[in-house]
């Protein structure tokens, strides 16, 4: 009884090296990735529940950060209009009168560290604050505007030399520029956006051990298949190929999921956020990651599974060298 | 003008094997197995036989000698080239150690999906080694449904299906009644006449004798008599 096909004394490999083409080893190359993505779709199938914890888990842990990085976001893009003004406000005595305060405006505007000078007269800061602040109804018991005339200077520089000197003016009742406060606001945001690093590392790394421990459970559970493969001639490429798609799985289910718990998150708390912006007087909308964003994080959530799975099977694959 | 020896697929050159902490499992072992030859080694539980086969796939290695396959040494075949070396050679186990979760086709299909074989090269090469083996129409039987014979038939598929130079057996029909390892036997058989090298370990004298082929002989570690088919007819 003849049990194999032909007459040969080569194997199957050597023969198919010898004369070896592009197009099948790319098929042959494609049935092997085909091969391990749906072991791995498989091996998800095969606990649902085990599956759903892990990627809920993983989820969990990428979620926060980008959380956070979504709302530091938002407050970065909330006060970037503050702190990228470098305006100096500069409030005239009330007995200054419209021509004094013009040539003011000329004088100061002609100085190397002034880029401009706008000029309000106290009735445009009387309709702007009627405009702006919903009092309009008590602005309209005042007998007379209480408001002077206010310079708007844009300096060239940080504006603090300039500050200074226009403080010593006779005709300058106050002057206001947030230099200061808008230093400690960057300084703060940059705090945050490293707290946001420290947490994104810290709960990555849990995310990555999660999948770790979720492939190397799998592979011990696994490990008479493993050994099988490998006595048949299988390499650790092949081996591990299974395990690094269901790694990147569920990266895959865990991105999908945050992203969908984030975009839960954002509409329980947009409501109550445009009421209390609106009190304001602010448009403000909230922003997103935007597509790039989500792809950036959908890619880097894969990553970590891939990761976590590489570490566990790579180290698994060690240990039972022959 | 004489004939020249056939070129051995194998050579065990004085090997020895001592296991860490153990005793000698191999004692200077020496003798060659040509291409196209099917041969048993035999001798009691423990003589070294399982240690031999192991040499050969590279699951142990040598602790002096040299092993040979197709006249290259294989104490040069490390890392990667491990796994390329083990796709000449098929495996049956006496557990036979098929996946439990994966069909008789799966199975069989293994050696091939890992050399790389072409999707439509594997499904027409698994159902003619089924076929062979007297398995035809239970491709989708998981391993737990067929009898103690059928899963080692599924093992010889799985061993033969990607034509290798040569098969190991070890104690193949160790837990199988006597008409079953008489099937089994003649599957072997069959495969030098297709130019595979055949070598299985057993203890069953009684069905070595009836093959009537080359037999070696272990006897603690040691070679203690290597027996042509001639002799053994005769």
């Amino acid at each position: 009884m003849s049990v194999s096909g032909s007459r040969r004394h080569k194997p199957a490999s050597a023969q198919r090296s010898a004369g070896s083409k592009l197009g099948p080893r790319l098929r042959a190359w494609r049935d092997l990735h085909l091969y391990g993505l749906v072991s791995s779709i498989g091996r998800m199938g095969q606990r649902p529940w085990a599956t759903l914890l892990t990627v809920s888990v993983m989820a969990l842990a990428v979620a926060l950060p980008m959380g956070l990085w979504l709302v530091l976001q938002n407050v970065e893009q909330f006060s970037g209009s503050v702190t990228q003004s470098r305006d100096i406000s500069v409030f005239l005595r009330p007995q200054v009168d419209g021509r004094r305060a013009q040539q003011l405006a000329q004088d100061i505007g002609q100085r190397a560290q002034v880029l401009s000078v706008t000029l309000r007269s106290p009735e445009q800061g009387l309709a702007e604050l009627r405009a702006m602040s919903g009092l309009a109804a008590a602005l309209d018991v005042l007998e007379q505007n209480p408001l002077p005339y206010l310079l708007q200077v844009s300096p060239r520089d940080d504006g603090d030399a300039t500050a200074a000197a226009l403080r010593d003016l006779p005709e300058v009742e106050i002057v206001q520029h947030d230099a200061q406060w808008r230093r400690r606001l960057d300084a703060w945001l940059g705090f945050g956006s490293r707290v946001v690093l420290v947490v994104a590392l810290l709960l990555g790394a849990g995310a990555l051990l999660v999948v770790g421990n979720t492939v190397r459970l799998d592979i011990q559970s696994r490990a008479e298949e493993v050994s099988v493969l490998r006595l048949l001639g299988a390499t650790d490429g092949f081996v591990r190929r299974p395990f690094l798609y269901l790694g990147a799985c569920y990266g895959l289910g865990a991105a999908l999921l945050a992203l969908l718990v984030l975009l839960l998150a954002a509409r329980a708390l947009a409501p109550p956020l445009a009421g209390l912006l609106a009190s304001y007087g602010s448009e403000f909308v909230l922003l997103g990651p935007g597509a790039a964003g989500l792809l950036r994080f959908t890619l880097g959530v894969v990553f970590l599974g891939w990761l976590g799975a590489w570490l566990a099977t790579g180290h698994h694959l060690h240990r039972t060298q022959v | 003008m004489a004939e020249a020896p056939p070129q051995p697929v194998l050579r065990f050159d004085g090997v020895s094997k001592q296991y860490p902490g153990g005793q000698a499992a191999l004692r200077d072992i020496s003798f060659a197995v040509a291409h196209g030859e099917m041969v048993f080694v035999t001798g009691h539980s423990g003589a070294g036989k399982s240690t031999l086969l192991r040499l050969i796939h590279l699951a142990e290695r040598p602790s002096q000698g040299a092993v040979l396959f197709d006249e290259k040494h294989l104490a040069s075949v490390r890392g990667w080239r491990v796994a390329l070396h083990r796709r000449q050679i098929g495996v049956v186990f006496q557990d036979h150690r098929l996946l439990t979760d994966r069909s008789v086709f799966d199975n069989v299909a293994l050696p091939l999906l890992i050399n790389g074989s072409a999707h439509g090269e594997v499904g027409k090469r698994v159902r003619l080694v089924l076929d062979k083996v007297g398995l035809a129409g239970r491709e989708r039987a998981l391993p737990a449904t067929l009898s103690s014979g059928e899963q080692q038939r599924v093992g010889i598929a799985r061993a033969v299906v990607a034509q290798p130079t040569l098969l190991i057996a070890d104690e193949p029909t160790g837990n199988l009644d006597p008409q079953l390892s008489a099937e089994i036997m003649q599957l072997f058989a069959a495969l030098p006449a297709q130019g595979t090298a055949v070598l299985v370990a057993s203890h069953d004298l009684h069905l070595i004798r009836r093959m009537r082929k080359r037999v070696l002989v272990l006897d603690h570690g040691r070679l203690a008599d290597d027996i042509s088919a001639a002799d053994l007819a005769s």
